[in-house]
């Protein structure tokens, strides 16, 4: 059942301890949501396949803990990922304020045609808000990432999320000839640099 | 060679070899009053309340306390002389449920052989051992077979191996109690009896002193116990006195975390129980900076901290328990006991935490070294579907398999480690780690990379009992045996 697919790509979820990624991840492969869920140690596993332009295409996930002490283990799952999502709690500035050295992380560690979504997560906490959509949404432009607000709780977005990053890697893979379709794999590009255009995104990424 | 690992070898091809039987029982002092209303022939009646919401708690299944087998003996005894035949009530259903089902063969023994004497208080453990064992598994080929015998009756094999098994469980029991009780602990020969299981309510004492925090003798300990707690608590004081000195993004770390530690057991949903193990969390963590709070650390301390609790309210009810019920003195004696326990335990595995986490990388390297041995073919496996042990043992190496297993196993699996010192703690963990992934093996080698990975991130553990557990930890006693010399080459 699972085994039917045109192509995997993998994904890490990064970003500060306690935004959310688990439950992003429970909600998408699963359709499920803990409001006290256990912290993630090390790096934890899930998948999802869904279809884009008419290709079924497997979302294989890892789930890292956001601990500064797991660091040098979740790194290593940089490496292989062709997508990132890097979370911060838009009720919580400071991890808004860590995107940076996540996003150091990440361009240190993983490829670097790797597509990076930055992901506003609790976004039903309208009331708390302390992250602006406008400032988040500014940043991600600046830096070339895609962006969306999201709520693992209430089910805003999340979806749209996954399905708008994975377009967005096989997008830019087919462009470059990166797929190679027999192994059902991305592999990383040998020889130069292949430097990403800006990712088309017309929408806004902010859910409230 | 100490007795037990004669046990040990026995005890592979066979699940009785650990003999405890219960997680859960009830206080010391009703258990040996039961003894003694026994061993008196009282008349007096002392039928266990058939408690229903009992049942539920008993989620592991793993049967009765000591206690209520043997009040449910004394039942088919009251029953007996009341010229009555059957034991009807729903405690009967619950004792089939449990995997021994002690109550029913012991009423069948009381009708059986009213001469027999129940409890021989004196009986060696080793020796009970083995007649335990070996008439259970001639009752089991017999009803198997079907072979009509006429003497003895399959009933009454049963019955005697019932009966010698539960005799081991006392005799156990009060083996731990003599050795909790001397003026001078005998600290290695409670070792010797812990690596078996720990009798739920001799655990705190009996962890205790296998941590070396209750000092063995008996003029001592009284005085230490209430110079570490106010160690503890001047610390509390020291550390929380003033908010601005504290370290905000250690304490952020703990302030998340403690909410989302065991949320599946109600005890840890209570505020008082959260505020206590956020201060020990935290008190740990500024006093051991190279390390300092590390997620996991977080779950290692919940085993003493429920563990201790069972002093004030007994193990069936601890884990619906609100702390609040205790007085503020119990309360804060099981915070400072938890707090140097963990301490004990963390110092033997420290190199698990700091930067990098070394300990971790070692053991998750030695595990796959261990199960080349143990299990090529499933190496191979792993090989060929690209699983790397990092991507599904980081965790049972972090946590000590506590995310792995019921919190009643991972009890279990800490009698045992204690036993042995708390380096053993990483040193058997990993042989124990080799016993765990070798049993799901057969499912494993036909699995494709995730389904593997997700399988192993969360194996199907959930109504595993104390019994399942000590099958895992004898595995591994074995494979320390045979693989130990060509583990440290």
């Amino acid at each position: 059942m699972s085994d039917e697919y045109d192509f995997l790509f993998k994904i890490v979820l990064t970003g500060d301890s306690g935004v959310g990624k688990s439950n992003i991840l429970g909600r998408f492969t699963r359709n499920e949501f803990n409001m006290e869920s256990k912290s993630t140690i090390g790096v934890e596993f899930a998948t999802r396949t869904v279809t884009v332009d008419d290709k079924i295409i497997k979302a294989q996930i890892w789930d890292t803990a956001g601990q500064e002490r797991y660091r040098a283990i979740t790194s290593a799952y940089y490496r292989g990922a062709v997508g990132a999502m890097l979370m911060y709690d838009i009720s919580k500035p400071e991890t808004y304020e860590n995107v940076n050295r996540w996003l150091s992380e990440l361009h240190e560690h993983a490829v670097p045609q790797i597509v990076i979504m930055l992901v506003g997560n609790k976004c039903d906490l309208k009331h708390l808000r302390a992250v602006a959509t406008e400032e988040a949404q500014a940043f991600a432009e600046e830096n070339k990432l895609l962006f969306i607000e999201t709520s693992a709780l209430d089910n805003t977005n999340v979806e749209l999320a996954f399905q708008r990053i994975l377009t967005e890697i096989y997008h830019q893979h087919v462009e470059q000839n990166l797929l190679h379709a027999e192994f059902g794999q991305i592999k990383a590009p040998e020889g130069p640099t292949i430097n990403f255009t800006e990712p088309a995104k017309k929408n806004s990424g902010g859910c409230c | 060679m100490p007795s037990k690992y004669h046990d040990m070898v026995e005890l592979d091809s066979n699940e009785y070899i650990f003999g405890e039987e219960g997680g859960r029982g009830t206080p010391a002092s009703v258990f040996f009053k039961k003894i003694a209303n026994m061993s008196q022939k009282s008349s007096k009646k002392s039928k266990p309340k058939p408690e229903p919401s009992e049942s539920q708690q008993i989620t592991v299944g793993a049967g009765r306390s000591h206690a209520e087998h043997i009040s449910a003996i004394s039942d088919a005894q009251n029953v007996k002389k009341k010229g009555k035949k059957k034991q009807t009530s729903s405690e009967r259903k619950q004792e089939h449920k449990s995997s021994s089902g002690h109550a029913h063969h012991l009423a069948n023994m009381a009708e059986h052989n009213d001469s027999s004497p129940y409890f021989d208080l004196d009986d060696d453990w080793d020796t009970n051992f083995e007649s335990t064992i070996i008439p259970k598994a001639n009752a089991r080929s017999i009803s198997s077979s079907n072979t009509a015998l006429s003497k003895p009756e399959p009933s009454e094999i049963a019955a005697k191996a019932e009966r010698d098994e539960l005799n081991s469980l006392v005799s156990r029991i009060l083996k731990f109690q003599t050795a909790l009780s001397a003026p001078t602990v005998d600290i290695d020969q409670l070792r010797n009896l812990s690596w078996s299981g720990v009798p739920p309510d001799l655990r705190p004492r009996t962890w205790m002193h296998l941590l070396g925090y209750l000092p063995s003798t008996a003029e001592r300990r009284e005085k230490t116990l209430a110079k570490k707690r106010l160690e503890y608590f001047n610390s509390i004081e020291q550390e929380f006195g003033n908010e601005g000195s504290m370290n905000q993004s250690m304490w952020h770390q703990i302030a998340i975390d403690v909410p989302r530690t065991n949320p599946h057991i109600k005890l840890y949903s209570f505020e008082s129980t959260r505020r206590s193990l956020e201060r020990i969390l935290y008190l740990w963590s500024v006093r051991h900076p190279a390390s300092g709070y590390v997620q996991g650390i977080n779950d290692l301390l919940t085993p003493f901290f429920q563990t201790f609790l069972t002093q004030y309210v007994g193990t069936k009810k601890v884990e619906d328990l609100d702390p609040q019920q205790l007085t503020k003195e119990e309360l804060d004696f099981v915070e400072a006991d938890s707090y140097w326990c963990l301490s004990k335990l963390l110092d033997g595995i420290q190199d698990n935490y700091i930067h990098a986490q070394p300990g971790i990388h070692r053991q998750v390297q030695k595990l796959e070294k261990l199960m080349t041995k143990v299990n090529s073919e499933l190496i191979a496996h792993f090989k060929s579907e690209n699983v790397e042990f990092m991507q599904f043992s980081f965790r049972w190496m972090n946590c000590l398999l506590m995310r792995e297993v019921p919190m009643t196993c991972a009890i279990r699996i800490w009698d045992t480690y204690l036993s042995e010192g708390p380096q053993k703690f990483s040193d058997f963990h990993v042989y124990v780690c080799a016993a765990f992934l070798q049993n799901w093996a057969k499912d494993l080698v036909n699995m494709e990379f995730q389904d593997l990975i997700i399988f192993l991130q969360s194996p199907p553990t959930q109504d595993w009992t104390e019994k399942d557990i000590e099958l895992i930890l004898s595995q591994a006693f074995m494979y320390q045996s045979v693989f130990k010399d060509s583990m440290k080459q």
